[in-house]
């Protein structure tokens, strides 16, 4: 039971909404015995030759209280699941939306938190209600066959013991199950993912109908392998089945032959009547319907644990906090100067202390790994010192003023990453400036010309897609679309041919001749003996 | 709807035999069901009348309890089969619709394709595939078996019991279930698109503020961008209760109809019986055969909640679905010649030229490097001359005019190493062994020499070594270099390279550019470069 433990607390926020659910789905299904009792007089008023009409109403206007009942029920889980797996995601996004570090894969995360999360549902509205069942509606069945018949009890009773087994048989398909959901759909989505992705190569290659006769190949060996295991798996369940067959026909057996005549014991003294025989035929079914329902949802809670197990892991996964909370604000007052005295950075680098002055243009170079991105990223507050401090217009740096100081910047990050908006949206982010002026500034008015809806194109993948040089030039618009008097860059001519990183270059120092102070990081020693001051990083200590 | 049914055409054109098998069984499941309840109930009124007639020594019981009995192990057994069946046909279904999804991208234009590998679409697609699984086990069976064992029922309560029991049960389920079906199958499709696409927007945003987090805590839009997110789950929220309501109230019709028409059903058998036309134990019949249908009708639930999010699915599958096309691989002996071009002009997606006018000629032996700033069209430019783009001029490979190439023969003439090049997941060998399938071991040595990768290969276990998914346990260069590898074991006559050395340092790239002529003495090689190392090695420069 240790395993279901991270699922009970996922459940925690709806644990009483849970308990009121399931008692309205125990309720709704001991509605049966009732209807079960009134059909079974019916009949046997009919084999007196009487018209039961009353009888027969009743079953009705009680089925439809059973309709009510399970639709109210259906609507609690449902509700309990939205609230269950909205909670979550907004948890996970909060936490992500303030996490400092890059990540490697945001793709993960957000399956995880968008369809992953939703693999819960089905738990919750069909699992959680059988199990309040299968607790419950079996025994009442029991208590009923005995008061009608001892035989019929014990028939059931017999079977009560097997239950555990059943348990044990389901868990077991239960297991068979979650592995072949693995195996089935997981593995042929991998490998025609792995396909797409490489679609232009295989086009090249020539390869095209090698590649899909290998997949068909494939895919046709998974599904041989997939059916090997469904036939164990689906084996455990029939199993069951066959014991709740066995166990209706041995009901029916011992009715017919009692109401026959032909059996003379089973019951306490008086002969079993026609209504009696019929109810615990009807019952019969309903005494294992519950594990039956518990079975086939069992499928439900081994991906749920999947998810809780995913869901752990995420939550275990360490990170900083970025400071501030991102928000627009009026920005900080001062001059734009930065110092850095002391400062770590967040893998134990020590930086070199540095001081820079309003209107200077300082590029920091040294070898890869040696903090120049760091540097920049504690200058513009997205990371705070682990020792040290950064001084900002004249004060040191806090928590509660980045959002201020971060308002002031021009920021051209190494990998250039656009949401999927318009460009243009992409360019002013709900700033005021001149996007036409940006564009000019940043050599990119062509580059904005030459998309099928110019500033109005979608970006980002479903979008029009720029290339490498395109999109550099495109942050340095945004870097610039403001006018800032602090512009910070991470290798604003990393991979670009001459004439772009020219064009970058020129824009930056037009910026800096401006006024602005002007800090790049950067490998390119051309661009780097053009800055008025050059500080190298990765010597110290 | 349209391409919903135009899927399960080509799924049956496909699978036809697996999904007779599936459907059959599935109708012999519900039978045996029925026939079992309809049966014991009879048996247990007909024993009651002749025990209370004081005849029960001389009723036939061991016929119908046999019956029982052999109805309650053969369904169970045809449940077995029948769950085997249907998801054997379920997973031949599968591939049908991921092989038909492969081979239509394979035909896509290369823009295209360059949107299909991006995270999000893929995502996309895979999610749209996992819907339409559906389709076949939860929508066609279900509903194919339920409406026959309605109709076969139908023939039997009317044989057995009363034409007016069979009316009321066949008939009141049929008016019941068909217009759920269509009120529900008219009214889901709509917020089943639109929770599709606010679930779209939800991950897509989700993704933007992971990927953009630093852009936007700068430029101070991380809070708004949030905001957006929980707007686009409020969306999707709202969508969802809506559909979750309409799946209940589906449920609560097939529930009260279970009641109503049983209950009827019992009514009508009683007081036939008690005008003495039918017996008490035919009544019975009718009551148990309704309150079994109930079983045929409950998977329409199932299948209505599916059905929206199917359609949707559909709509943006069907179209691409590529059929089946065997492509016969034909030898080509072509003189040789390089490749060249005359007057050739390329448009812009926008509209606007991009090249007008552009004449080039690559002479085999020769190496020719492109340069030119981002944007000018060198990479359209070789996915032209590579045939994938639509130019207006003269293309001529070997003298010979694009056109008359015929795909095969274009791809054995002539390979491309495109600008972002990937590999498949599998081993070494299985990577490159996609370019040339005969290849020996020497041959695939050779090339991994050529782009200075043997060590490499040699130090990670040999050719067998394993690489992941999107090149997982190599390093950018390293990819690069298997991927050029690859291009070199095809040993074109025409080779089109798009920034080759990308993410290679100066030594390196120099190294692996001399290997590759040193590989291909004889071909005509063409190189889209931003390196000083490219330009270098090549023999002429062509500035766009």
């Amino acid at each position: 039971m240790a395993k279901s433990d991270p699922l009970r607390l996922l459940l925690a926020p709806v644990a009483p909404a849970m308990r009121r659910l399931s008692a309205v789905a125990v309720l709704g299904s001991l509605i049966w015995p009732v209807q079960a009792a009134l059909v079974a007089l019916a009949i046997g008023a009919a084999l007196q030759g009487q018209v039961a009409g009353g009888l027969v109403a009743g079953f009705v206007v009680l089925g439809l209280g059973r309709v009510a009942l399970s639709a109210l029920a259906d609507r609690m889980a449902q509700e309990a699941a939205e609230v269950v797996i909205t909670g979550i995601r907004h948890r996970i996004v909060a936490q992500e939306a303030l996490r400092a570090q890059r990540d490697t894969g945001p793709g993960a995360t957000a399956s995880l938190a968008v369809e992953k999360l939703a693999a819960l549902s089905p738990w919750i509205t069909r699992y959680a209600p059988a199990s309040a069942r299968v607790a419950v509606v079996p025994l009442v069945i029991l208590v009923l066959a005995f008061w009608q018949s001892w035989a019929a009890g014990l028939i059931f009773l017999i079977s009560g013991p097997l239950i555990p087994l059943f348990m044990a048989l389901v868990g077991m398909a239960a297991k068979e199950a979650s592995a072949r959901q693995m195996v089935e759909i997981g593995s042929l989505n991998d490998l025609l993912v792995d396909r797409l992705a490489a679609l232009l190569d295989i086009r090249l290659l020539g390869a095209s109908e090698a590649v899909t006769q290998g997949f068909s190949a494939q895919a046709g060996d998974l599904r041989q392998r997939t059916m090997a295991v469904l036939r164990l798996a689906f084996l455990s369940s029939t199993v069951l089945e066959l014991f709740a067959a066995i166990g209706v026909a041995m009901m029916a057996v011992f009715v017919g032959f009692s109401l026959l005549g032909q059996l003379g014991f089973g019951t306490w003294g008086v002969p079993l009547t026609p209504a009696a025989g019929v109810f615990l035929l009807l019952l019969a079914p309903e005494f294992y319907q519950p594990l039956r329902d518990l079975a086939a949802a069992w499928h439900d809670k081994a991906a749920a644990d999947a998810v809780a197990d995913e869901l752990a892991d995420w939550q275990a996964r360490e990170g900083l906090t970025l400071p501030g909370n991102g928000a627009r604000v009026d920005p900080l007052a001062g001059p734009a100067t930065i110092g850095l005295r002391g400062c770590v950075t967040a893998h134990g680098l020590h930086l070199p202390d540095m001081k820079i002055a309003k209107g200077e243009a300082v590029a920091l170079v040294g070898p890869s790994g040696s903090g120049k991105t760091s540097a920049l990223r504690l200058m513009a507050g997205l990371e705070l010192s682990a020792a040290g401090n950064v001084e900002v217009a004249g004060q040191v740096l806090t928590a509660p003023m980045v959002d201020g100081w971060r308002a002031r910047i021009g920021w051209m990050p190494q990998r250039a990453a656009f949401l999927a908006r318009s460009l243009h949206f992409n360019l002013a982010l709900g700033r005021n400036g001149d996007a036409d002026a940006a564009l000019k500034a940043a050599a990119a008015q062509q580059v904005a010309e030459a998309l099928p809806r110019g500033l109005a194109t979608r970006l980002g993948e479903s979008g029009g897609g720029l290339s490498g040089g395109e999109a550099r030039r495109m942050t340095l618009a945004r870097a610039l679309f403001s006018n800032p008097d602090l512009i910070l860059a991470d290798e604003p001519t990393a991979d670009l041919d001459d004439t772009t990183a020219q064009a970058v270059t020129a824009g930056l120092l037009a910026q800096h001749a401006k006024g602005s102070t002007l800090i790049i990081a950067t490998h390119d020693m051309d661009l780097a003996a053009r800055m008025d001051r050059i500080i190298q990083l990765g010597n110290t200590r | 709807m349209r391409h919903l049914f135009s899927i399960l055409r080509q799924i049956l054109r496909m699978q036809r035999a697996a999904l007779w098998r599936g459907a059959i069984l599935s109708l012999v499941v519900l039978l045996m069901g029925v026939s079992l309840l309809g049966l014991s109930g009879w048996f247990i009124t007909a024993a009651a009348a002749a025990g209370l007639a004081g005849m029960g020594a001389g009723f036939d019981v061991f016929r119908p309890s046999a019956m029982v009995r052999l109805l309650a192990l053969g369904r169970t057994a045809a449940r077995y089969g029948e769950r085997l069946l249907t998801h054997d046909a379920v997973l031949r279904a599968l591939e049908v619709l991921r092989l038909g999804v492969l081979r239509g991208m394979l035909q896509l234009a290369p823009e295209r394709m360059a949107q299909v590998r991006g995270a999000q679409a893929l995502n996309r697609l895979t999610a749209d595939i996992d819907a339409l699984d559906g389709l076949v086990l939860r929508l066609v069976f279900p509903l194919g078996a339920g409406l026959l064992a309605l109709l076969i029922s139908f023939a039997g309560l009317w044989w057995l019991v009363d034409l007016r029991v069979a009316l009321w049960v066949a008939g009141g389920w049929l008016s019941g279930a068909v217009p759920l079906l269509w009120y529900l199958g008219r009214k889901m499709p709509t917020p089943s698109r639109r929770m599709e696409a606010a679930t779209q927007a939800l991950r897509s945003r989700f993704v933007d503020l992971m990927q953009n987090r630093d852009d936007l805590a700068v430029y101070g839009l991380l809070q708004d961008q949030h905001a957006s997110i929980l707007q686009a789950d409020a969306r999707r929220h709202a969508l969802r209760c809506e559909l979750d309501r309409a799946d209940r109230q589906a449920g609560a019709v097939l529930v009260a109809l279970t009641a109503i028409i049983s209950g009827g059903g019992l009514w009508i058998g009683l007081d036939l019986a008690a005008a003495g036309m039918i017996t008490a134990a035919q009544a019975a019949i009718g009551f148990f055969v309704a309150l079994a249908l109930a079983e045929a009708a409950a998977p329409i639930r199932r299948a209505l909640a599916d059905y929206g999010r199917m359609v949707d699915a559909a709509r943006r599958i069907g179209p691409g679905l590529g059929a089946g096309s065997a492509v016969q691989s034909a030898a080509v002996s072509a003189a040789a010649g390089g490749i060249s071009c005359d007057g050739l002009s390329l448009r812009r997606p926008a509209g606007g030229m991009m090249l007008r006018d552009f004449c080039l000629a690559v002479n085999a032996g020769e190496m020719v490097a492109l340069t030119g700033a981002s944007g000018a069209g060198k990479t359209t430019l070789l996915l032209a001359l590579a045939g994938l783009h639509h130019a207006e001029g003269d293309i001529r490979i070997a003298g010979r005019s694009l056109e008359d190439w015929s795909e095969p023969a274009l791809r054995n003439y002539l390979t491309m190493l495109p600008q972002r090049s990937e590999l498949l997941s599998g081993t070494v060998l299985e990577n490159l062994r996609l370019a040339r399938p005969d290849a020996t071991e020497a041959e695939v040595w050779a090339v991994l020499e050529a782009a200075q990768l043997g060590a490499v290969v040699r130090a990670r276990g040999g050719l067998d070594c394993k690489i992941g998914p999107r090149a997982a346990g190599l390093s950018g260069g390293e990819a690069r270099r298997l991927a050029l590898a690859r291009a070199l074991l095809r040993r074109p006559q025409v080779l089109l390279l798009d920034e080759p050395t990308e993410g290679l340092d100066g030594p390196t790239a120099t190294v692996v550019l001399t290997g590759i002529r040193k590989a291909l003495p004889e071909a005509a090689i063409l190189v889209a470069s931003h390196r000083r190392a490219e330009i270098a090695a090549a023999d002429r420069v062509i500035a766009l």
